[in-house]
């Protein structure tokens, strides 16, 4: 393990924002951290960087405690994006490159390569103020790991971003995932969590919900989301056995929640009677639909 | 080169090359030539403009070499007849008419239209040397006694018998001191109200875009907080320089070099230990505000409100300012004494104790010391509350705003 987090907290007089946290973040790996607004993953991030102190706990990146960790080898995205609005593009990414002391003309090849990649070739000489939204979450993705962090953490990474964006950044993520680059970030996007993450950890109201493997949490639920295609009724798809509910859907699609995967074979005997099915699938459940009951227990 | 170095060198660079830098230097070069060129530019654009006075003389006395044609007035010796209708038409300014009441000269001003002030105070000058001179040609004297008593003035000598006191400055002395430490405040009053707005706008802003986020996983807050107060520093510095370097070149060139002399003779009659004093206190008060500034700066959670949080800051320097500008008339009060000791005033007022009162060298090195201590006791404190301010959000006013950093910091 590279990253670990032991009974980290963090607690504003009466106030526990994040509260005896643990998890691990191995080496070249990409981490999930989700929950809802105020669940405590931007204060965690920022006791990670070591922006803000811990009141109880450790962390530590390969053995060591994060405070005496070479600053350079962070980067970070903040959930608010955050650049300098009068600078230009290029000028920016050289500022935060020599910022983490690296040379100019050693950044040069990267930003090339980066600016290229991102299709912001014709607004390398434009100041920031002036670009998309989209644009600007671009070059402060680049701002963030231009120096080429051995840890990255990006806070809400694709927020507001149109797919065909989203689709670029998610490809940038997973390069840099290749190039060994460890990566710890926060969606409320739980498909692109899903699509990216290897490990995560679920977090409510400051406290840790699971954490661990996106597989182990899958399996803690079991197979229990069967999707039909028939012309069965509601009425009598609820009275299968170990349906616990059902939703319809168009085209004639239902989705049953079932009490357990072992009922799936009666319930196939029952629909096909032997004859043939357009679409029978049994599966997990979306790290969303986890996502709901895990965290959305207990709230209106 | 170090963070820190690429943090100065960022904000140094994106400042002086902002197009507001660049304007705001060249207009006050602008009003510096303005002032040095000034009889220039009026010769240029109100030449042969000499308003015209009618003067009705009805006594046998020759008023010709007092009233003397100058660039601003000529003077038409006329009968009294035609002055009402030529007034009126606007070919006269102005007329004098000038009797005898009982040996004293009597003088009517008339004028189609009220005159402005400068104008009614140039006449009745004039008119009181003509009646000097008017009187003293009634007592019958030698063109030498007369000579005497127009140029007789009192030989003073001044002496403290307190032996411990400094020795005293002449009246000239005084007055130098008092206008070049006028000129002291008005700089200090100008470069602390620009760059202590530049440095909490820019804090400020840094801290709105969440750019000072990223920038912190990479620098220290102490370190982001010396490279703001280094930078701008730098910053107001080279301004001062360029204007410093422009006022020297425009006194040099300006007028034949006159105004060089007098500004040479003016800076003869001050000592070395006085300018260095004025260095010390205008830089030093020009740090001690960044300090403040770039504080306060961190404390709002939007560039919107840095002018909330820096009026009270503002507001010292006015007071500062006003208290100098009292100071003109009398720099002796002892509303003067008292902010000459307050760290926030007294590089405006104390330089003006400097030059134009005759105090013991041992206040204003108490004033030094005070203003010192201050400053080194605010950037401690201050570097420890930006630690815990810089990424702390917060609304409500300067008040609420520590307390919600204290409340969420400690």
């Amino acid at each position: 393990m590279v990253l670990q987090l032991k009974d980290v907290t963090k607690r504003y007089r009466d106030f526990v924002a994040v509260d005896r946290l643990n998890f691990t973040i191995e080496k070249g790996e990409i981490f999930g951290l989700i929950g809802q607004n105020g669940a405590g993953k931007t204060t965690t991030f920022r006791m990670i960087l070591d922006l803000q102190d811990t009141t109880e706990g450790l962390i530590t990146w390969d053995g060591q405690p994060i405070k005496s960790v070479d600053r350079d080898i962070l980067g970070y995205l903040p959930e608010e994006r955050g650049i300098f609005p009068q600078m230009k593009v290029e000028e920016q990414l050289y500022f935060f490159g020599e910022l983490h002391g690296m040379d100019k003309a050693v950044i040069k090849k990267d930003i090339d390569f980066w600016i290229q990649r991102f299709d912001l070739e014709e607004k390398r000489n434009v100041k920031a103020e002036t670009l998309s939204k989209g644009n600007k979450q671009k070059v402060q993705l680049i701002a963030s790991f231009i120096h080429k962090p051995k840890f990255l953490i990006l806070d809400e990474p694709f927020s507001g971003l149109d797919p065909v964006n989203m689709e670029l950044l998610k490809d940038a993520i997973l390069y840099l995932r290749d190039q060994g680059m460890t990566i710890l970030f926060s969606s409320h996007q739980m498909d692109n969590v899903e699509e990216l993450c290897d490990h995560l950890c679920l977090l409510k109201r400051g406290e840790s919900l699971f954490s661990g493997s996106l597989l182990d949490l899958k399996k803690q639920y079991g197979k229990t989301k069967l999707t039909v295609r028939t012309d069965k009724s509601f009425e009598e798809l609820s009275k299968f056995p170990g349906v616990v509910h059902v939703k319809m859907e168009r085209d004639s699609q239902a989705v049953l929640t079932l009490e357990d995967e072992s009922y799936a074979p009666a319930i196939f005997d029952l629909l096909s009677n032997g004859g043939y099915m357009e679409k029978f699938s049994l599966d997990y459940l979306s790290l969303h639909e986890i996502f709901k009951e895990k965290v959305g227990a207990g709230l209106v | 080169m170090s963070k820190f170095m690429v943090l100065v060198k960022q904000l140094y660079k994106q400042k002086v090359s902002a197009k507001s830098f660049i304007l705001t230097t060249l207009l006050y070069l602008v009003v510096l030539a303005g002032i040095m060129y000034w009889s220039e530019i009026r010769d240029l654009i109100f030449s042969g403009d000499a308003d015209t006075i009618a003067v009705v003389n009805e006594t046998n006395f020759d008023v010709s070499e007092v009233l003397q044609n100058t660039d601003d007035y000529e003077y038409e010796y006329v009968t009294a007849g035609e002055v009402a209708e030529k007034l009126k038409d606007g070919d006269y300014y102005a007329a004098f008419t000038l009797t005898d009441a009982d040996g004293k000269l009597a003088a009517k001003i008339e004028s189609y239209d009220p005159l402005p002030l400068n104008d009614q105070q140039s006449f009745q000058g004039m008119l009181s040397q003509a009646g000097q001179i008017y009187a003293m040609s009634q007592l019958d004297l030698s063109p030498e006694q007369q000579q005497l008593l127009l140029s007789s003035e009192p030989i003073i000598t001044l002496n403290s018998i307190n032996e411990a006191a400094a020795d005293g400055k002449s009246a000239d002395e005084k007055m130098a001191g008092v206008w070049i430490s006028y000129a002291i405040g008005i700089i200090i009053y100008i470069f602390v109200a620009t760059y202590l707005s530049i440095i909490t706008t820019d804090v400020a802003s840094e801290k709105g875009s969440r750019a000072l986020e990223m920038l912190l996983v990479s620098v220290k807050p102490e370190i982001h907080f010396r490279s703001k107060i280094v930078g701008v520093f730098l910053v107001a510095l080279t301004q001062f320089i360029i204007l410093f370097g422009g006022l020297l070149l425009l006194l040099r060139f300006s007028d034949g070099g006159n105004k060089w002399s007098i500004v040479t003779n003016l800076l003869d009659s001050m000592s070395i230990g006085y300018f260095l004093y004025v260095m010390g206190f205008l830089f030093l008060t020009i740090f001690m505000y960044l300090i403040i500034g770039a504080l306060f700066g961190s404390l709002v959670s939007k560039v919107e409100e840095a002018g909330q949080v820096m009026m009270p800051a503002m507001m010292l320097t006015l007071v500062g300012f006003y208290v100098m500008l009292t100071g003109m008339g009398n720099p002796d009060t002892m509303l003067i004494k008292v902010f000459s000791y307050i760290p926030f005033t007294s590089g405006m007022v104390m330089p003006m104790r400097l030059g134009a009162t005759d105090i013991s060298a041992i206040e204003p090195i108490i004033s030094f010391g005070l203003l010192l201590g201050t400053v080194l006791a605010l950037y401690f404190l201050s570097l420890s509350f930006y630690k815990r301010s810089v990424l702390t959000y917060s609304s409500g006013g300067i008040i609420e705003k520590m307390k919600t950093v204290f409340k969420v910091t400690t």
